[in-house]
């Protein structure tokens, strides 16, 4: 069994850039997707939201390529794009018709080594003003939109890598120089700081002749600093409670836990644990407060957790109170059924169903060439090596009951448990 | 070290191909399968004539709540059994509702489709539709539009589609209805809705055909189908008003007023289609496009802002949506109308052009490699008429419709002064400045 069936060829080159290829010609499209070793858990305090800042700074033009000309050459010739920061890492991708590879290639090249020479203030201030509007939008003028925001702080104590959020704060953003972005770029843009995965219609001997022509002449940078330190022993050890009042619809609860870092056997259980709880209508909190004691809204009930590589990752569990039932009792309801993990011993029913939600999931992540490519980025940058991506969806599927019951055991504990509560302003309720 | 500063030309291009079709004829209705080598998962959907064009007026929302119930059990097994036996199949129900359309989508690993199928049929076929069950539905739906229309956005959608096409006709009013049409849906509107689901309908496939058995997934699709198609309801009538018209939604304290500002347009089935699709990737579709240039890229006005003509089979709407600082809401809405006002006197460049061709073209290669996003494609060629080349004649229009069509095409289908603008802000902040700007009249919006 395996989870990844295309080929896998990589290569190093001299600078230290890895270069992964999977080459698959079912369709004439490829994907083109760099893994930036740094993330928001690398940034200072006094400059939060730096890294993402710094991903818009990627798309205005470098040495070569004019400003504004990046997303007109990519889109101007089929390809989608996007780029995302997160705590552990920054992703580049296009997806191009296969005839435009060497030009993604170009592209990507370009920004990796000349992209300080085109940095101006003037777009500097023109990204600091989209990046406050996406603030705006995505976290602020929103119900519910700054739980994330909110829970990573309780999550994870001050001065811990994952403690501030990568959208960073406005304070921050306002203050950010241009000269700390031109040293940002040179501390961690380097070649060895990166992963180079190209999937599709495309053969590795190509990719390699390619990368080597466009990439293989930038130069390593010799003294890259250690992320900050982010080991934590586990669980917190006394739990944590915050309250908020806000202009919300309805009373909504996020109960959160630090687990195992992604990648690691605990947090495989921790996986298919959150899919036996909260993963479609056949779950525990769907199956025991959504439709039996009927105290959950349907459609804003499940957990998740979210794959953080570099310190134990979090597990989410969330419910919104239906109309008129009280909070307490919605909190109440959800420890239960988080306490069922331990005294109820999952049933090879319910792991099952939850492994076959799962092995869909990863085929559906993996049925384009820019999922593939991802996975391949993600699994080089991480574990160093791209063939792992093969293994998680075996491993997944060899997670038994005891395991569950003893990730549940583990990590779950009430005295762990970060409680985030959300009222509505005008006392509903 | 020296970067290569020559951007590289392409290489030669493959043809584009869409996938092959098979059509099927079992249990009553039609199979239309898309052939995709390889592929581990396999999609299905049913498609019936059963769209929120067809609900009652003041029970919008009728659809959505057939759509939920359809889950809540079959006559053969409860809710929970439904619910397992489905999701152990690695499978799950995505019904839905447009406004041509009730659709119920499916998707699992090839060796599951079949009995997916099945299941998804059962609960189509044969829902149990138990009266409480159907009326807590539609209390949770009432609930959960509650909690949609507290985002920004829902309620700027209403007051456009209320003002465009007027609040007391179907089309007037939200596809899946407000908390109070909602609220007014009864069993019976919901039972007559599935009663409709019965007529001949059409099962789309997309996965791998070597293994999957299309006459099979028709008979466990279809069995009991009966009557004949409803009949088809010709496209409404394009009226454009003289004058501008700005509709203020209150939301207190929101730090973005939204934006969604619009007129209407022709149904899908127009032979401009085209024309106006590559004018609107020009000024709001791409990154490129003229709007999110000047409104995000040079002035830092908002994350994001977009416009596109959306189209169904009986009516079309023009539509610029963005969420931009409150401070500079009125700034911003006049940069905008500025955009559309010059696409539309005089047209628009070869230049912008050839990006908007090759990306619309390049599109239909690159977001068409899932069994998931082939099901889609199938279904516009079903619910529009479109021939089984249709894909590949689209892409050579694309890339051919000559400049002159294209602006033409923005001339004649962009009305900057007939244009419906909803602001969905911080009135105490941002009203005195609407009405200083003279746009247009400034009236609440009662929604």
């Amino acid at each position: 069994m395996t989870g990844y069936p295309w080929p896998i060829e990589s290569t190093r080159l001299d600078n230290g850039l890895r270069v992964v290829v999977s080459e698959d010609r079912t369709a004439p499209v490829v994907c083109v997707n760099l893994w930036y070793d740094v993330g928001s858990r690398h940034e200072p305090t006094g400059q939060t939201g730096f890294a993402h800042l710094f991903e818009h700074l990627m798309f205005e033009g470098s040495q070569h390529v004019a400003k504004t000309e990046h997303m007109r050459l990519v889109q101007g010739n089929g390809g989608s794009l996007n780029a995302t920061t997160n705590p552990d890492r920054t992703n580049y991708f296009e997806t191009m018709p296969a005839e435009h590879l060497e030009l993604a290639l170009w592209l990507e090249a370009d920004r990796m080594g000349g992209l300080v020479p085109a940095l101006t203030q003037e777009t500097l201030d023109n990204q600091r003003e989209v990046v406050k509007n996406e603030r705006r939008q995505r976290y602020e003028n929103v119900p519910y939109g700054d739980a994330w925001l909110r829970l990573l702080a309780l999550l994870y104590p001050e001065g811990h890598p994952y403690h501030h959020a990568t959208i960073g704060s406005m304070e921050d953003l306002n203050a950010a120089s241009l000269d700390t972005f031109k040293a940002f770029h040179q501390q961690y843009y380097a070649p060895n700081n990166a992963v180079l995965t190209v999937a599709g219609d495309a053969s590795p001997a190509e990719v390699f002749a390619l990368a080597e022509k466009y990439f293989g002449v930038l130069e390593p940078v010799s003294s890259i600093p250690p992320a900050p330190h982010s080991h934590l022993p586990g669980p917190a050890t006394s739990p944590v409670r915050e309250t908020v009042t806000a202009a919300v619809p309805a009373p909504r609860i996020y109960l959160s836990h630090r687990t195992h870092p992604f990648g690691t056997a605990g947090y495989d259980a921790i996986t298919v644990l959150a899919a036996v709880l909260g993963n479609g209508r056949g779950s525990r909190l769907y199956q025991r407060l959504a439709d039996g004691a009927r105290i959950a809204q349907p459609d804003y009930i499940g957990s998740y957790g979210v794959d953080l590589a570099h310190a134990p990752a979090p597990l989410i569990i969330t419910a919104t109170a239906k109309d008129g039932v009280p909070v307490e009792t919605l909190e109440e309801g959800l420890s239960e059924v988080i306490g069922s993990l331990v005294t109820e011993p999952v049933t090879e029913e319910e792991l099952s169903r939850a492994k076959a939600l799962l092995t869909t999931g990863w085929w559906r992540q993996v049925s384009t060439v820019g999922g593939r490519a991802d996975a391949l980025s993600r699994y080089t940058t991480q574990f160093g090596d791209p063939g792992a991506a093969a293994y998680r969806l075996p491993q997944w599927l060899a997670v038994t009951a005891d395991d569950v019951t003893d990730a549940a055991k583990y990590a779950l504990k009430p005295e762990s448990r970060v409680t985030l509560t959300y009222l509505p302003e005008n006392g509903e309720n | 070290m020296t970067l290569i500063a020559t951007r590289p030309e392409p290489g030669e291009a493959r043809p584009y191909t869409f996938p092959d079709l098979q059509r099927v004829q079992a249990g009553g209705g039609l199979v239309i399968g898309a052939h995709l080598p390889g592929q581990v998962l396999a999609s299905a959907m049913l498609l019936a004539d059963a769209g929120a064009a067809r609900e009652t007026a003041g029970r919008e929302g009728t659809a959505t709540v057939l759509a939920k119930s359809l889950e809540e059990g079959t006559k053969k097994r409860d809710s929970a059994a439904y619910a397992i036996a489905l999701e152990s199949l690695g499978a799950e129900l995505s019904p839905g509702v447009d406004w041509d359309t009730f659709r119920v989508g499916v998707s699992a690993p090839v060796p599951q489709l079949l009995d997916a199928v099945r299941l998804a049929a059962e609960a189509v076929r044969t829902p149990r539709l138990d009266p409480a069950d159907v009326t807590r539905v539609r209390d949770d739906e009432v609930t959960a539009l509650r909690m949609d229309w507290a985002q920004p956005g829902p309620r700027a959608d209403a007051a456009l589609r209320a003002d465009l096409f007027g609040a007391d006709v179907r089309f007037g009013r939200p596809m899946h209805g407000d908390p109070t049409s909602m609220a007014a849906v009864t069993v019976d509107d919901v039972v007559t809705h599935q009663s409709w689901l019965h007529r001949p309908s059409v099962l789309l496939v997309a996965g791998d055909l070597s293994t999957l058995d299309l006459k099979a997934l028709g008979e466990a699709a279809f069995g009991g189908v009966e009557g004949n198609p409803l009949t088809a309801e010709p496209p409404l009538d394009v009226p454009v008003r003289g004058e501008r018209k700005i509709l203020l939604v209150d939301r207190p304290g929101s730090v973005q007023s939204t934006l969604r500002i619009g007129h209407r347009s022709p149904e899908r089935a127009t032979p401009d289609f085209v024309a106006m699709t590559l004018a609107a990737t020009v000024l709001g579709g791409a990154f490129t496009s003229r709007l999110n240039h000047l409104i995000r890229e040079v002035k830092g006005y908002t994350y994001g802002i977009r416009g596109a003509y959306a189209m169904s089979r009986r009516f079309g709407r023009f539509e610029v949506a963005a969420g931009v600082q409150t401070a500079v809401t009125v700034p911003a809405i006049v940069d905008t109308l500025g955009e559309i006002a010059r696409t539309q006197e005089f047209g628009i460049t070869e230049d912008e052009l050839a990006v908007a061709r090759s990306w619309r073209a390049g599109q239909l290669s690159v977001e068409m490699q899932t069994p998931g996003s082939i099901v889609g494609a199938l279904s516009t060629l079903v619910v529009h008429g479109l021939p089984d080349d249709y894909y590949p004649a689209l892409r050579s229009q694309y890339l051919e419709t000559p400049l002159a069509e294209v602006s033409a095409a923005a001339g004649r289908h962009l009305h900057p002064h007939g244009l419906t603008l909803v602001v969905e802000g911080d009135a105490a902040v941002i009203r005195d400045e609407l009405v200083a700007a003279k746009i247009g009249d400034v009236v609440d919006a009662e929604i």
